[in-house]
């Protein structure tokens, strides 16, 4: 068996759904069967193989080859398997996701992890706004599972995240733990403007202080030694992530907020 | 059987069924580390009237504990599931969450569980935090010295309760001697606890009593001080007996402290006073478990 390759034959001009290629809705379907599904391409169809070069027949391990970001849905509902993407990719990458790995080498769009539940996705670049959030108009974001983002990750990261962990290994941007109701999120790098703004629950993990400064609405609780933070570096040292070599520390300066709200979310940053 | 002139018995003792768990108490340094445990396990020698049975296995190196502080393992085991996790819960309660700077680990893993901080997390009157880690839940509790840090959850198993030997020797203070001696050898045993004080029970019980609120009394059959009133079963030299009781994870764990408790007994031998090493053998109305003491140290 070898790992089933999509390559995209030519870029696309219209967004494509690629939420039917997953190793739950292939599993037990032979490259033929593969080769004739039918995607949606802007308002119409077309079916794989005229869009993707496909080749091997491990429905487990999938990859997408010359990925642009036009590509959007990738690994929605998957729930077990791998998924590596080379090249950007568009909105929604791994909507519901439930369960396997998403590697992406490159950049992704809008709402990646949206409503994850489980597994881990990885993005060797950037990602867009609403990392880890709920679809528009919905009230929960990711419920488990880890995302980790080597660059940086756009506006309103963790917005009504409730589980799970989202570790950005760059910048995030405005608004980041918007709206947060609880898991946690790091942050390697610096924090845009209004973090954690309407954030319920949570945890907010920095390496350093944010330089737009914090909210007015997040009180300052003092430095503190907290002990599950070993606990939490130590857990970070399985992944494959600059989080697995960070030198654990426990010291931190503890801001709780949004006090506009319920006022039980926390900021901790290391001193 | 016969090692350095002291007499094995050819009897088995009775063990019975228990529910056990391991905790991990850490702490800022192992002193009170220790002093939480030894509050945990405080009045847990027998299931008899304690609730439970709870002992100190071993402190534990910072390199093996969860938050990389020095700690305490200590097991405890009661009848059933339901008990076990009420003694938890109020030993936790009041023994380690008051204890300063401790925090609680679940130290068994299992694919049965009870709560360990899962109630516990209610003194923090909301202020509590809860943290996933590693597929694990932990409950961070605001408390005077900062954050009570303990584990939602903690393996429950199946275990052995009430393993013995009784050391009968010429008088008290080589029975004591060779008691400490065999306690030191068990202490590195893992998996198993000694819960009476020191180790050591001098008080061993048989089942029943003539008294009908009592389900366990006096074993006469061993006190020296009766050999002319009732069945006794000790020779005329033999002036006090000890019992060493131990509750462990496994029957093997228990074989194994056993051998190497009888066997320190033995080492000090008949010229220390040493004569008989026999068991609690109630004719199996105690349990399923017998560890008969000529096959453990064949």
């Amino acid at each position: 068996m070898s790992s089933l390759i999509f390559t995209l034959k030519s870029a696309p001009a219209q967004r494509i759904d690629c939420s039917p290629l997953t190793s739950d809705l292939l599993a037990d379907k032979v490259v033929s069967d593969i080769a004739a599904i039918e995607l949606v391409i802007g308002n119409g169809t077309e079916r794989v193989d005229s869009l993707f070069e496909v080749s091997g027949d491990d429905v487990t391990d999938i990859k997408f080859v010359n990925s642009t970001d036009k590509l959007d849905f990738i690994g929605r509902n998957m729930t077990s398997g791998t998924i590596n993407v080379e090249g950007n990719v568009g909105g929604y990458l791994g909507l519901f996701l439930d369960g396997g790995e998403i590697e992406v080498n490159g950049n992704t769009g809008v709402y990646t992890a949206c409503e994850m539940k489980s597994g881990q996705i990885k993005v060797n670049g950037n990602a867009g706004d609403f990392v880890g959030g709920a679809r528009p108009g919905y009230k929960n974001g990711m419920t488990g599972g880890t995302v980790i983002i080597t660059g940086n990750s756009g506006d309103r990261t963790g917005d009504h995240m409730r589980r799970g962990m989202i570790l950005i290994e760059g910048d995030a941007g405005d608004y980041c733990a918007g709206r947060m109701i609880s898991g946690t999120i790091a942050v390697l790098g610096d924090v845009g403007a209004h973090l954690g703004y309407g954030m319920k629950r949570g945890t907010v993990l920095l390496t350093q202080t944010p330089s737009k400064g914090l909210g007015a609405n997040f009180n300052d609780c003092g430095s503190h030694t907290l002990a599950f933070l070993p606990l939490l570096f130590n857990s970070f040292k399985k992944l494959d992530s600059t989080f697995s070599s960070v030198e654990s520390f426990s010291r931190v300066q503890r801001y709780a907020g949004d006090l506009g709200g319920i006022g039980m979310g926390e900021i901790l940053v290391k001193i | 059987m016969i090692i350095n002139g002291v007499t094995i018995d050819e009897t088995f003792a009775e063990a019975f069924p228990m529910k056990g768990t391991r905790l991990i108490i850490t702490a800022l340094n192992a002193k009170w580390a220790m002093i939480s445990a030894q509050a945990f396990t405080g009045f847990a020698t027998s299931v008899i009237a304690c609730g439970c049975e709870a002992g100190i296995e071993r402190e534990l190196d910072p390199s093996e504990t969860p938050d990389g502080r020095p700690g305490v393992s200590i097991l405890i085991f009661a009848m059933g599931g339901k008990g076990l996790a009420k003694q938890v819960e109020t030993r936790a309660g009041q023994c380690v969450l008051t204890s300063p700077t401790s925090a609680l680990f679940s130290g068994l893993d299992s694919e049965t569980e009870m709560a360990l901080g899962q109630n516990l997390r209610y003194f923090g009157d909301g202020f509590q935090i809860s943290k996933m880690i590693d597929g694990k839940r932990y409950w961070r509790v605001p408390v005077m010295d900062g954050e009570f840090l303990t584990q939602e959850k903690t393996g429950v198993q199946a275990s052995v309760g009430g393993g013995n030997f009784l050391v009968l020797a010429e008088s008290q203070a080589q029975a004591l001697a060779a008691c400490e001696a065999a306690i030191e050898e068990m202490k590195k045993i893992p998996n198993v606890i000694m819960p009476f004080p020191g180790g050591v029970v001098r008080s061993g019980s048989k089942v029943g009593s003539k008294f009908k609120a009592l389900n366990a009394s006096t074993n006469d059959a061993f006190c020296p001080t009766l050999k002319g009133q009732t069945k006794s079963d000790l020779s005329p030299e033999v002036e006090s007996v000890m019992e060493i009781v131990i509750d462990g994870l496994t029957k093997e764990d228990i074989d194994k402290a056993m051998r190497v408790g009888i066997q320190a007994v033995c080492d000090l031998g008949v010229e220390n006073g040493i004569r008989r090493i026999s068991a609690g053998n109630y004719g199996g109305k105690l349990g399923p478990f017998h560890f008969h003491l000529q096959e453990i140290m064949a």
